[in-house]
């Protein structure tokens, strides 16, 4: 079966991806996804900034009902889901959350990863990038 | 700040179409009516209004409204600015009143929205299509995480969510024009279904359909036409600073997190020469319980932590120290955008002159406030006198 990143500019790498944002050289602020102008100062230029992979759920919830188009849900139907922020350090990054009810909480260690999202018309299985419980903090 | 008489504005009359959903009603003819029932309340015909504003998010272009009132050739404004519509078709209009433009003016704002959440495109919002299609661009997400995140940070329980749904619908219960007129325990709310944890059902307000107009005068001529005109002592209209915490962000920087709600609400009660511990009766934006609990703090009217203290011993109550919402707000009118902002104006109007249509605060409250909150980034505040 063949596979797709979900938007090419959000990855950097593909072994494993890695989320890929922009640091202001003026403030060093980061975010993501990309942009060409700082969104906070009028005096630095943006480059690409690869993110950290790892971080610590800052909020979280549970999408319960499927949302309306144009989201596109998995193959199999939809089926409740996880998303929240997860703390970088230098940026908080909106994500799905591929943890179980009964370990996610806010401060929880996680970890980027991929998880796929929809299949194309063409039966291409696409991935969007997700963060799950990250196995080398685990007690 | 204080003015001479002759440059403050007053609302003079005020009138709304009740909330909720009827097919049979255009958001036009609910406008239509709000804005007869409004002047009738100050004793004036349309062709004595010298300026109007008016704001639809999704219900047609207002100033097309003067095809049903009169084409008088009044200068119309339409305004277009989210949940902040209803307070900027004031602002416009007190603007122009204190230039000279007119003694008398009307601010209208109307809606009627398809059922379920507002559908939004990501272009609108200058994000890629990735991120609805992965399922992220939801509101009600937005307002569960940013409500789990006040929690956490201020020990406050989900119960406490649940009581300030219980008295939205207890007020609702009491208020001819609201949607949701059925109390609700707290129980019932908790138990409801589940949306996006920690918010339930019962816990969000749902898009619906209204309408609210007001009749605003200039100095003397306020007092020639109402026995009991509320000043307009202040009003304030901001938009997001960096940092803010809004809906459909892909990423935000680490914080501290500052709302425009607390530079909306900074400004007004300075301007207004007031402090929050001054207001006797409030409306504030409620789209979910997670929010009216954070615009409690935001807005000065409690320090971040204690709403739950508040809450309990019923101070939010119409008979408490800082009555909240008296007529239900959104959780019980629902929320037509264009409408929801001179709902509240509506609301504290009529608390201040004694003739609230539904829980009057007793005790000839004072000073009333008003907020609203909206997308992306966005906040009004106001402070009107008796």
């Amino acid at each position: 079966m063949t596979t797709r990143l979900m938007a090419e500019g959000l990855f950097e790498g593909v072994d494993p991806p890695r989320l890929v944002g922009a640091r202001c050289s003026g403030c060093h602020t980061v975010v993501f996804p990309r942009q060409d102008s700082c969104p906070r100062c009028a005096d630095g230029t943006m480059s690409a900034h690869v993110l950290p992979v790892r971080g610590l759920v800052w909020s979280w919830t549970l999408q319960a009902f499927p949302p309306k188009p144009p989201y596109r849900p998995p193959s199999g139907g939809f089926q409740p889901y996880h998303v929240g922020y997860v703390d970088l350090g230098e940026v908080l990054v909106e994500a799905r959350l591929e943890v179980p009810l009964r370990e996610i909480r806010i401060g929880l260690p996680v970890r980027l990863t991929t998880m796929p999202a929809y299949h194309d018309e063409d039966g291409t299985e696409v991935l969007t990038f997700a963060f799950r419980q990250d196995p080398e903090e685990d007690r | 700040m204080t003015r001479a008489r002759s440059d403050e504005v007053y609302v003079v009359g005020c009138g709304m179409h009740p909330f909720g959903r009827d097919e049979t009603v255009t958001g036009m003819a609910m406008a239509e009516r709000a804005v007869r029932e409004a002047l009738a309340d100050a004793g004036v015909g349309w062709e004595d209004i010298g300026y109007a504003a008016g704001g639809s998010d999704v219900s047609g272009k207002p100033d097309t409204l003067v095809g049903r009132l009169g084409l008088t050739g009044v200068p119309f404004v339409n305004v277009q600015n989210g949940c902040a519509t209803g307070a900027s078709t004031v602002l416009a209009v007190a603007n122009a009143l204190r230039a000279g433009e007119a003694s008398l003016g009307l601010a209208v704002g109307f809606d009627k929205h398809e059922r379920g959440a507002f559908n939004v495109s990501a272009a609108r919002y200058g994000l890629g299509d990735w991120y609805a299609e992965s399922g992220m661009m939801l509101t009600t997400q937005f307002f569960a995480l940013k409500t789990r995140r006040y929690l956490h940070e201020h020990g406050i329980s989900e119960r406490a969510l649940a009581m300030v749904a219980a008295r939205a619908f207890r007020n609702g219960a009491q208020h001819p024009m609201a949607w949701r007129r059925k109390p609700l325990t707290e129980q019932e709310i908790l138990d409801s279904a589940e949306v996006s944890p920690p918010l339930t059902q019962y816990m969000f307000c749902s898009p619906g359909q209204g309408a609210a107009a007001l009749v605003l005068a200039l100095g003397d001529r306020a007092f020639d036409l109402c026995e009991r005109p509320v000043r307009l002592a202040s009003l304030a209209l901001r938009s997001r600073r960096f940092g803010s915490f809004e809906v459909f962000s892909p990423w935000l920087p680490p914080g501290p997190h500052r709302s425009p709600s607390v530079d909306a609400a900074e400004a007004v009660f300075r301007r207004a020469g007031l402090r929050p511990a001054d207001v006797r009766v409030a409306q504030l934006q409620d789209t979910d319980s997670g929010s009216e609990l954070i615009h409690l703090a935001e807005t000065g009217l409690c320090g971040h932590g204690e709403q739950e203290e508040l809450l309990a011993a019923g101070d939010t109550d119409a008979t408490g120290r800082i009555p909240v919402n008296t007529d239900g707000g959104c959780l019980a009118g629902g929320e037509p955008v264009g409408a929801s902002g001179l709902r509240q104006f509506h609301e504290v109007v009529r608390q201040l002159q004694g003739r609230a249509p539904g829980a009057q605060v007793p005790g000839a409250p004072q000073v009333g406030f008003t907020h609203v909150y909206g997308a992306p980034g966005i906040s009004a505040c106001a402070v009107l006198t008796a």
